[in-house]
C-alpha cells in the first residue's frame, strides 16, 4: 500500500456527494480519504498529511469556513491548498472562504474535468 | 443499479425524513432557528445531491423549496401552515418519484407538471419570481412554438438526438430548443451569454455554433462574442422566455416532439456538414489550453482576493505561496523561489494577473453536470484502510439480522439436548462421572449462548422513536381534516425493543390513536364550553418495564361513558339485561373491545373501518401483551399496550399432566407450591387454596385438557399459580419441570383452531412442547366447570 499519489481529503456532509467527489479525484489519481462534516475532517487533518482539501460549505457539527479556519489555525497549520465547494452562489460567499483560507472557491455541481484539472493544479509541486 | 444512485436514494430517505420532523415541529415552534436551519440543511444537501443526477425536476422542485425555507431562515417569511402544506407536498411528491426511480432510474413521465404547479405554489410567498404564463417580462415574448425542427438542431450529434427523440416519443413528452445568438457587442453592454446560458433550467443538451471560419490571430478581437449556443431543455417555454427576456431578438425557441425530432433525422436535407475534423481538433485543444488558463486565472484572483482582504499568515500564506506558484506552474511561467511573504506575493499575483491571456473576471460553470448515472459503474471504494473517516456504523441487511437470530434459538434448542444427554449419561450408562462433565460443558455453553443471544437481540433493538415517528405527520392531517386542534406529546422516545416488536405495535398504534382523535377528541368549540384548552394533547409514551416495553396513548379528550357503552352494548346485543344493571364502570369500559363494538353513533371515514378495538386487542395478544384502558369521563383515556420486549425467543416453564408435557409462559408464573390434600377445598363448586391469607381458585389442567389424569388423593399436590389480568389463578398438575428457552412457533394448519395453545416449541431432546394460552385455558375452564 506504499501509495505516493497525492492524498485528498473530500469533505461533505452528503454522502452521494461526497461519493461522486471521491470517485472523480480517485480517477484523477488522488489518493482519497472522507469525512462527513468539518470536525471529523480536522480530526483526520491532525493525524494525516493531505495534500488537498474539498470542503463543502453547509455542513452540520462545524460548517466549511470553521473547518477550513481551523485547518489553517495554528492547532493544524496545515499549508495544503483548500478548494471550497458549495451550492452558495451569492455574492460574498467566496469572501468568506478566503478569508478562513480556501485557495479556491466553486460553484456546485463542478464539471468533472474542472475539479480533476484544479485539484491536479493545486498538487502540482506534490510528488505524483 | 449503480452505486451512486442507490447512495442517493438511500440517503434522500433520511434527509426526506429529517425534513418531515423539523417541518411538522417548525409548525408547533415557528420560532425556533436551529430547526429552522436543521430543515434548510437537509433540504439544502438533498438539493445539492440531486443536482449529480439527470432529474432536472427534483432539482427544480427542491431548489424552489429550499428558497422557500430560505427566506423563512433568514426571517424574510414567517412559516405558516399553508407554506407547511406545500412544503410537505412537495416532499410527498419527491418521495413518490424517488419510488419510482427506484425500481426504473428515472423520474415518472409526469414529473414535469406535477413539478411545475408545486413550484408555483412554493415560489408565491416569495413575491412570485417564477414566471408564471401571464408574466410581464416576458411581454415581447420572442419565441415562437413551432413543430419545424430548425436546421441549427443539426449542432447535437444524431445518436443524441435519436435518443432524444425516442424517448419523447415513449413519454408522450415534447423538449425546448433554443438558439441564442449573442450580439457581437454583447460584452459592451454588460451581457454575459456564457453566465445565461449556465443558468438555463433542466438543461438537457448544449451546442456551440462557432463561425464558419475563425478569424486570423493577428486581427482576432477577443471582446467580439463570435459563437452561438443551441440548447435543449425540460425547461417551459415560458421560463425561457423570463431568462432571456432582456435578448429577446438573440433568441430563437422551439418546442418540438419526438416526432419533430425524427422527420428532422430523416429529412431529405443531409446532415449539415461538419466543421472539418482537423479543424475540431485545433479547437479542442485550445478549448482545453483556454480552460487550463482560465482555472489558474481563477486560483490567482483567489489568491490576490485573499491578500487584499486581510494579511494573512502562517499556515494560510504559505498556502496562498503555494496555490500561487501552482498557478503559475500551470500557466508555463518559470517557477520563482516564492517569499513567504504578503507584499512580494501580492506583486507577484498582479503580474501574473496581467500576463494571463484570459478575460473573464469570474469563470463561470461551463457545463451542466455529466450524466453520471451513465458513468461505468466502478468499485466503491471502501476498500481503501487508510485515512476511513466516516462513522463507524454497519449498515446491515435486515434479513441478515434475523437469520443470526434464527441460528441463535437453534443454538439454544441444540444446548438445550446436552441436559438430556447428561441425565442419559448417569441412567442409561451408568457414568455419574460423564454426566456431571457433560453439565459442567452445558452450563459452558449455556453462558456463551446467552451473551451471543443478548448481543443479537441488542442489535435488533430499535428506540421506539420508529414506531412513534409516523404520528407527528398522521395527527396533523387528521386534525386539520377534523377541524380539530391536537397537540403530539412523545415519551421515552429512547426506550428500546425488539424490531419485530416496533413493527407488530404500528398498527395498533394507529388505531389507537384514529380512535382518540375521532371519537375521544372533542372540537376546540366544545372543549372551550367544557372549560378546557382549546387544544387536546395526545401523549405517546413508552417505558421499559423489566422484560417488557409499556407503550401508553392518553388523550385528555372526553372520556368514555360507561353508561353510554353499556347501553350500546345491551343494544348490539353483547350483553344480557342482568349485565347492563351489573357491570361496574371499569368492566363497562372494557366492553369496547367486545368484537363487533363501536360506540361511534356514524361511521366516518376515519376510524369505524370494520376494525374494532377487539382486533387491536388481538394483535397485542398475539404479540404476547396485553392491552388495558382507563377513562374518566370528561378528562380522558388511556389505554396502555404491554408488549414483550423481544419476541423471539419465549422462556417458558415446563410441567406435565398424564405424562404429557406442556409450556407455560414464565411472565406468568407467580410460585410453584406443594399442597397437602387436604388443604385443596371448595368454594362454589371451585376447587380454591388458601395462600398467605388469599383465597386462590385452583383448576385442574388435565380435566381442562380432557386428559386421563386423576391425582393421588394422599401426596401432596402440585399447584402452580400464575397470574392472568391481575389474577391468581393456580394449576394442578402432575409434575414440574424446569425452565427452558423456546422460539415459539404458532399452531399452524388443522391445528390452528386449537386456541388452548399459543404455539409450539421443539425440545432438546427432540420432543415437540405444546405451549398453552393461558387466557383460553382459562376461559375453558370456565365453560367446563
Amino acid at each position: 500500500m506504499s501509495d505516493n499519489r497525492p492524498k485528498v481529503l473530500v469533505v461533505d456532509d452528503a454522502a452521494t456527494v461526497r461519493m461522486y467527489h471521491t470517485k472523480l479525484l480517485d480517477d484523477a489519481g488522488f489518493e482519497v480519504a472522507e469525512a462527513a462534516n468539518g470536525l471529523e475532517a480536522v480530526e483526520a487533518a491532525m493525524s494525516t498529511a493531505f495534500d488537498l482539501f474539498v470542503v463543502d460549505v453547509n455542513m452540520p457539527k462545524m460548517n466549511g469556513y470553521t473547518c477550513v479556519e481551523t485547518l489553517r489555525s495554528d492547532t493544524v497549520g496545515t499549508p495544503a491548498p483548500i478548494l471550497m465547494i458549495s451550492t452558495e452562489d451569492r455574492p460574498g460567499d467566496a469572501d468568506r472562504a478566503y478569508a478562513a483560507g480556501a485557495n479556491l472557491y466553486l460553484v456546485k455541481p463542478v464539471n468533472a474535468e474542472r475539479l480533476a484539472r484544479v485539484a491536479r493544479m493545486l498538487t502540482s509541486g506534490v510528488a505524483a | 443499479m449503480n452505486p451512486l444512485l442507490a447512495q442517493f436514494l438511500a440517503e434522500a430517505a433520511d434527509l426526506l425524513t429529517s425534513v418531515d420532523e423539523g417541518l411538522l415541529q417548525l409548525e408547533r415552534d415557528p420560532g425556533d432557528p436551529e430547526l429552522v436551519n436543521e430543515v434548510f440543511r437537509a433540504a439544502h444537501t438533498f438539493k445539492g445531491s440531486s443536482g449529480l443526477f439527470d432529474f432536472p425536476e427534483l432539482t427544480r422542485l427542491t431548489h424552489a423549496a429550499e428558497d422557500l425555507l430560505d427566506a423563512v431562515r433568514s426571517g424574510r417569511l414567517a412559516l405558516d401552515s399553508g407554506m407547511t402544506d406545500d412544503l410537505l407536498a412537495a416532499f410527498d411528491l419527491i418521495r413518490g418519484w424517488l419510488a419510482h426511480v427506484t425500481t426504473h432510474e428515472q423520474l415518472p413521465a409526469t414529473a414535469g407538471p406535477a413539478a411545475q404547479s408545486l413550484i408555483t405554489k412554493l415560489r408565491g410567498p416569495l413575491g412570485g419570481e417564477q414566471p408564471t404564463p401571464g408574466d410581464t417580462a416576458g411581454a415581447a415574448v420572442p419565441a415562437a412554438v413551432s413543430d419545424q425542427a430548425p436546421e441549427w438542431l443539426d449542432v447535437f450529434d444524431t445518436d443524441w438526438l435519436e435518443n432524444t427523440a425516442s424517448w419523447l416519443v415513449t413519454t408522450s413528452a415534447t423538449m425546448r430548443f433554443a438558439r441564442y445568438t449573442p450580439d457581437e457587442g454583447c460584452f459592451f453592454r454588460a451581457e454575459d451569454p456564457l453566465h445565461l446560458v449556465s443558468q438555463v433550467p433542466a438543461l438537457a443538451g448544449l451546442g456551440l455554433i462557432q463561425p464558419f471560419e475563425w478569424p486570423p490571430a493577428e486581427t482576432y478581437d477577443e471582446y467580439q462574442c463570435l459563437i452561438g449556443f443551441v440548447l435543449a431543455t425540460r425547461a417551459a417555454v415560458g421560463e425561457l422566455n423570463h431568462l432571456f427576456r432582456y435578448v429577446p431578438d438573440q433568441v430563437e425557441v422551439v418546442e418540438l416532439d419526438g416526432a419533430a425530432i425524427r422527420r428532422h433525422l430523416s429529412g431529405e436535407e443531409p446532415p449539415a456538414p461538419p466543421v472539418e475534423a482537423a479543424a475540431q481538433a485545433v479547437v479542442q485543444s485550445q478549448t482545453e489550453n483556454l480552460e487550463l488558463a482560465r482555472d489558474a486565472y481563477a486560483i490567482l484572483a483567489a489568491a490576490q482576493r485573499s491578500l487584499t482582504a486581510e494579511s494573512p499568515s502562517g499556515a494560510r500564506l504559505s498556502s496562498v505561496a503555494h496555490s500561487v506558484a501552482a498557478a503559475a506552474a500551470a500557466l508555463g511561467v518559470p517557477a520563482e523561489t516564492v517569499e513567504a511573504d504578503v507584499e512580494a506575493l501580492t506583486a507577484r499575483v498582479t503580474t501574473l494577473l496581467a500576463e494571463t491571456p484570459v478575460t473573464p473576471e469570474e469563470p463561470p460553470p461551463v457545463a451542466p453536470p455529466p450524466p453520471v448515472e451513465r458513468a461505468p459503474a466502478d468499485r466503491a471504494r471502501t476498500d481503501d484502510p487508510g485515512g476511513q473517516v466516516g462513522t463507524r456504523i454497519l449498515k446491515v441487511d435486515q434479513e441478515k439480522v434475523d437469520h443470526l437470530m434464527e441460528l441463535v434459538g437453534e443454538l439454544n434448542v441444540a444446548k438445550n439436548g446436552l441436559t438430556f444427554l447428561a441425565d442419559a449419561a448417569e441412567e442409561e450408562f451408568g457414568s455419574r462421572v460423564l454426566g456431571r462433565r457433560i453439565k459442567d460443558q452445558y452450563s459452558g455453553l449455556h453462558r456463551i449462548a446467552e451473551e451471543l443471544q443478548a448481543a443479537v437481540m441488542d442489535v435488533r433493538m430499535l428506540p421506539l422513536s420508529v414506531a412513534f415517528s409516523r404520528f407527528p405527520r398522521l395527527i396533523r392531517d387528521l386534525s386539520r381534516r377534523l377541524d380539530k386542534t391536537v397537540e403530539l406529546v412523545t415519551e421515552g422516545d429512547d426506550t428500546m425493543a425488539d424490531k419485530d416488536v416496533i413493527e407488530a405495535l404500528g398498527d395498533p398504534l394507529v388505531h389507537l390513536v384514529r380512535n382518540s382523535l375521532d371519537h375521544g377528541i372533542e372540537t376546540p368549540a366544545e372543549r372551550v364550553a367544557a372549560g378546557k384548552a382549546p387544544a387536546a394533547r395526545i401523549t405517546l409514551t413508552a417505558v421499559a418495564d423489566g422484560d417488557a416495553v409499556i407503550v401508553e396513548i392518553a388523550d385528555d379528550g372526553r372520556g368514555i361513558d360507561p353508561d353510554k357503552v353499556k347501553r350500546k352494548a345491551y343494544e348490539k346485543g353483547l350483553i344480557s339485561e342482568d349485565e347492563l344493571e351489573a357491570l361496574t364502570e371499569t368492566d363497562a369500559v372494557d366492553l369496547i373491545f367486545r368484537p363487533g363494538f363501536s360506540t361511534a353513533d356514524q361511521v366516518s371515514d376515519l376510524s369505524g373501518r370494520g376494525v374494532g378495538m377487539d382486533a387491536v386487542r388481538a394483535s397485542v395478544e398475539k404479540l404476547g401483551g396485553t392491552v388495558t384502558m382507563r377513562s374518566q369521563p370528561g378528562r380522558g383515556t388511556s389505554t396502555r399496550l404491554r408488549l414483550p420486549l423481544s419476541m423471539a425467543v419465549t422462556q417458558v416453564m415446563v410441567v406435565s399432566v398424564a405424562g404429557q408435557r406442556f409450556g407455560i409462559p414464565v411472565d406468568l408464573v407467580v410460585e410453584t407450591v406443594r399442597v397437602p390434600a387436604a388443604e385443596i377445598g371448595r368454594v362454589l363448586h371451585q376447587d380454591v387454596v388458601v395462600l398467605r391469607g388469599e383465597v386462590v381458585p385452583v383448576i385442574d389442567l388435565a380435566r381442562v385438557l380432557d386428559m386421563p389424569w386423576t391425582p393421588e388423593p394422599a401426596a401432596d399436590q402440585r399447584v402452580l399459580i400464575v397470574s392472568l389480568h391481575g389474577q391468581r389463578v393456580g394449576l394442578l398438575v402432575e409434575q414440574f419441570h424446569r425452565e427452558v428457552d423456546v422460539i415459539l412457533k404458532p399452531m399452524e394448519g388443522l391445528l390452528a383452531y386449537a386456541g388452548e395453545f399459543s404455539g409450539t416449541a421443539l425440545l432438546g431432546d427432540g420432543l415437540v412442547l405444546l405451549v398453552l394460552n393461558m387466557k383460553e385455558v382459562l376461559s375453558l375452564a370456565a365453560r367446563t366447570q
